[in-house]
C-alpha cells in the first residue's frame, strides 16, 4: 500500500513536469530560447545581449515560431545558420557528450572517495564498550600493562 | 588505505593534471595569431551566400582581391554597400576581384540584404565567425586588399564610403595592381 502511494505521488511531481516540457518542445516562447541561445558576437546568451546581432537572432526566432516550428527545429535551424556554437548548452553526442558526462562523473568519483574515507573513518575508532557474555554492554578491558601501572599509582595514592 | 591504492588515486590525480595543463598548452598555442599587413591572408574556403556551392580565396591566385566582411546587423555596412558595388564596377575591368564575406548573420536576411543594395560582387557565408576571427576582425565592415601573391596590402576598419577611407582604399588596390 506504501509502495502504492509512493508510486502515485512520484507520478503526481512527473506528469506535470512532463506535460510542461512537452508544451514548451511544441509551442516554444522566445523568453525560454532567449536562455538556450548565444549572441555569436557578444559572447552571452541573447537574453542578456540587446545588440543588433542578437536583435537579428531574436527576430529570427520569432519568425520560427510564427511558422510553427518545434524548440528542437528551430534550435536545429540556429545551427544550421551559425554552427554549433550558437547553443549555450553543448550538444549530447559526440565529443561534446564530455561536458555532460564528466561533471557527473566527478560527482560521483567524488562521493565515492568521501563514502570511502567516512567508512576507513569510522572503523579505525574502536569501540568504548564490548558486550559481555550475558549481553550486557561492559566497559572495554584495559591493557594488562597498563592495568598494572594504574594499579601501582593507586597503592601509592593510598599510601 | 592500501597503498596500490593510495598510488592508483595519486596517479589519477597527476593524470588529470597533466590533461589540464596539455590542453592549457594546445589553447595557447592554437589561438589565432593577429594577422599583419604584409603576412599571407589567411586562407578561406567558404559556401556561397546563394547556396551555390564554395568559393575559395585561393581560386583568384595571382590577381588583386578586396575582402570585405559585413553583416545585415550592421548599420555602416547598409551605408557603405553603394559605394563598394560603384568601386567594384570600376575595378573589376582591371581584374580586381571583390568577395563579401557574410559574417554571423542568418543567411536569408543575407539574401535579401543582397539584393535590396543591388551587390553584384561574389558573397559567402562565414556562419560561425571562424575566417572573421583568423583575419583578427575588430568589427564589421572590415575590409582588406591583398595582392597577387596573396600577402595582405592593406586594412580598412570601418566602412570605406568616408571620403579619406574611400582615397586610401584606391590608392591600396592601385598599388596592390602595381605589385
Amino acid at each position: 500500500m506504501k509502495k502504492l502511494v509512493a508510486a502515485c505521488a512520484a507520478l503526481l511531481v512527473v506528469l506535470p513536469l512532463a506535460g510542461t516540457a512537452a508544451a514548451s518542445e511544441a509551442h516554444p516562447t522566445l523568453a525560454e530560447l532567449e536562455g538556450e541561445v548565444m549572441c555569436p558576437i557578444c559572447h552571452t546568451t541573447l537574453d542578456q545581449s540587446n545588440s543588433a546581432a542578437a536583435g537579428r537572432i531574436k527576430a529570427f526566432i520569432v519568425r520560427r515560431i510564427r511558422a510553427g516550428d518545434t524548440k528542437s527545429e528551430i534550435k536545429r535551424e540556429l545551427v544550421d545558420q551559425f554552427g554549433p556554437a550558437i547553443l549555450a548548452a553543448p550538444p549530447k553526442h559526440g565529443f561534446d557528450l564530455l561536458a555532460w558526462l564528466l561533471p557527473i562523473v566527478g560527482i560521483l568519483g567524488g562521493g565515492l572517495v568521501i563514502g570511502f574515507a567516512a567508512w576507513r573513518w569510522s572503523r579505525r575508532r574502536e569501540p568504548e564498550f564490548v558486550l559481555s557474555g550475558g549481553g550486557m554492554a561492559m566497559p572495554r578491558p584495559l591493557d594488562p600493562e597498563l592495568e598494572r601501572r594504574l594499579d601501582e599509582e593507586l597503592r601509592h595514592f593510598e599510601d | 588505505m592500501p597503498k596500490a591504492l593510495k598510488l592508483g588515486a595519486q596517479a589519477v590525480a597527476l593524470a588529470g593534471l597533466v590533461g589540464l595543463f596539455a590542453l592549457l598548452i594546445w589553447k595557447i598555442t592554437h589561438r589565432p595569431r593577429p594577422v599583419k599587413v604584409g603576412a599571407a591572408a589567411p586562407a578561406f574556403d567558404l559556401q556561397r551566400l546563394d547556396g551555390n556551392g564554395r568559393l575559395a580565396l585561393a581560386s583568384w591566385n595571382g590577381r588583386v582581391r578586396v575582402v570585405n566582411f559585413w553583416a545585415t546587423w550592421c548599420g555602416p555596412c547598409k551605408s557603405e554597400s553603394p559605394a563598394l558595388q560603384r568601386l567594384w564596377e570600376q575595378y573589376r575591368k582591371r581584374g580586381v576581384v571583390f568577395v563579401g564575406v557574410d559574417y554571423n548573420d542568418v543567411a536569408s536576411d543575407a539574401r535579401r540584404f543582397v539584393r535590396k543594395h543591388g551587390l553584384t560582387y561574389p558573397m559567402v557565408r562565414d556562419r560561425d565567425g571562424s575566417v572573421g576571427n583568423a583575419y583578427d576582425l575588430t568589427g564589421v565592415p572590415e575590409t582588406f586588399v591583398v595582392d597577387r601573391r596573396g600577402r595582405l596590402l592593406e586594412h580598412f576598419a570601418g566602412p570605406i564610403d568616408r571620403r579619406d577611407n574611400d582615397r586610401a582604399f584606391r590608392r591600396a588596390v592601385d598599388r596592390a595592381l602595381q605589385s
